[in-house]
């Protein structure tokens, strides 16, 4: 079985960050990606808010950037996906490709998108209800489409769409958007763009392709219909963290809780990014995480 | 079947869609070949999704069979990929 002073769990940024400082500091560090190196910006057309790109760079540039950043300082990487963690007197990483053993763990699984559970999401999905409207905009062309959530990323959907679209709904639970003041300058100086405000979506009809939405109204109950062609669904992340559960402790929403050196419940064991408790979920604070995270396991390894 | 005995698999993409390139490499690592349709840029290939009420990418089709989504489950069993 192969042994490492580290294992990263995931390639975003706060993994690959992490992997940079652990090579460089001369640990034997892997790192382990069930999918795209870059994390939730591969999702990104640009970040203009990372430093250092005053005129922005396009997601899965950076990502790629990092990785490779990373890799030339000699560390490890594996696409396989992790199917178990065991602790005992060193911690075991079952995966597709076999099992590792390791001293030390850095959780940077990140999170993915968080569905609605109503009915008809799941059989419309691909048929008129979507979770990028980067991808899948292009269908909507001249179409009416409506987008779920009140955070940047709905936001930034709704803007994009409206470039294409006929009509773009932002249907809302709450009376006001929690997106930067930025994107809400935006979004409503957007005349295609329409709000309903204190709504969630309660069924998504149709068959074999998507024809309405029925909504309820959060205060009175009151049930009403939406024609719409398509749905973009923005209701925040879920951290991929079900299978850490074994060995640390999660907060009530998945969440991983750190100390502020990145230090979960169990010995030996960090978490870095989106995945922990409160996290920021910026490219910079994931970064940054990734940075405390690697000096702590050298720091642990060393002690 | 094709003559190379794999199955015969068109991958749907878009522009700038991170979940085509996932399922792109995920099929490259496990040594199978495909032709990949850009519908942004083939418009057959879009009315082809459109016949089919598909409106999303990527698109797996596996011997007429679309798999819509990178849903790593159905690829596997499709394909026999353990």
């Amino acid at each position: 079985m192969n042994e490492y002073d580290v294992i990263i769990i995931g390639g975003g940024p706060a993994g690959l960050a992490a992997g940079l400082y652990t090579a460089r500091a001369g640990l034997k560090a892997i790192l382990i990606e069930r999918g795209v190196f870059g994390g939730q910006i591969v999702n990104a057309r640009v970040v203009e808010n990372y430093p250092g790109f005053p005129e922005g760079i396009s997601g899965p540039e950076l990502g790629e950037f990092m990785r490779r950043q990373a890799t030339k300082f000699g560390l490890e990487t594996i696409i396989t996906e992790v199917t178990g963690v065991r602790s005992g007197n060193a911690y075991e990483i079952s995966t597709n490709e076999g099992n590792m053993e390791t001293k030390t763990i850095i959780i940077a699984a990140g999170s993915e998108y968080r569905k609605l559970a109503v009915p008809g999401e799941e059989s419309l999905t691909g048929h008129g209800v979507s979770y990028c409207a980067t991808c899948d905009g292009f269908f909507f062309r001249d179409r009416e489409v409506a987008v779920v959530g009140g955070g940047d990323t709905a936001v930034t959907d709704a803007l994009e769409l409206s470039q294409h679209c006929r009509k773009v709904y932002i249907i809302h639970r709450r009376e006001r958007l929690r997106a930067t003041k930025a994107l809400q300058e935006k979004v409503f100086s957007e005349p295609k763009i329409e709000f309903i405000w204190n709504t969630v979506v309660h069924e998504i009809v149709g068959d074999r392709l998507l024809r309405s939405l029925t909504m309820r109204n959060t205060e009175t109950g009151e049930l009403s219909n939406l024609e719409v062609d398509g749905l973009f669904v923005a209701v925040g992340l879920k951290p991929n963290s079900q299978i850490f559960s074994q060995i640390v402790t999660l907060d009530e929403e998945g969440f991983i809780p750190t100390d502020q050196l990145m230090r979960t419940s169990a010995p030996g064991v960090f978490a870095a990014g989106d995945i922990r408790s409160s996290s920021f979920r910026q490219v910079i604070t994931a970064t940054g995480d990734g940075a405390v995270a690697a000096n702590s396991t050298f720091k642990y390894l060393h002690e | 079947m094709t003559a190379s005995g794999q199955p015969r698999i068109i991958i749907f993409t878009g522009a700038s869609c991170p979940w085509c390139g996932r399922v792109k490499d995920y099929l490259k690592e496990k040594r199978f070949r495909f032709r990949e349709v850009n519908v942004e840029r083939d418009p057959d290939g879009a009315r082809e999704l459109q016949r089919r009420n598909i409106r999303g990418v990527p698109v797996v089709l596996i011997n007429n069979f679309p798999i819509v989504g990178f849903d790593k489950e159905k690829i596997d069993k499709l394909l026999g990929i353990k």
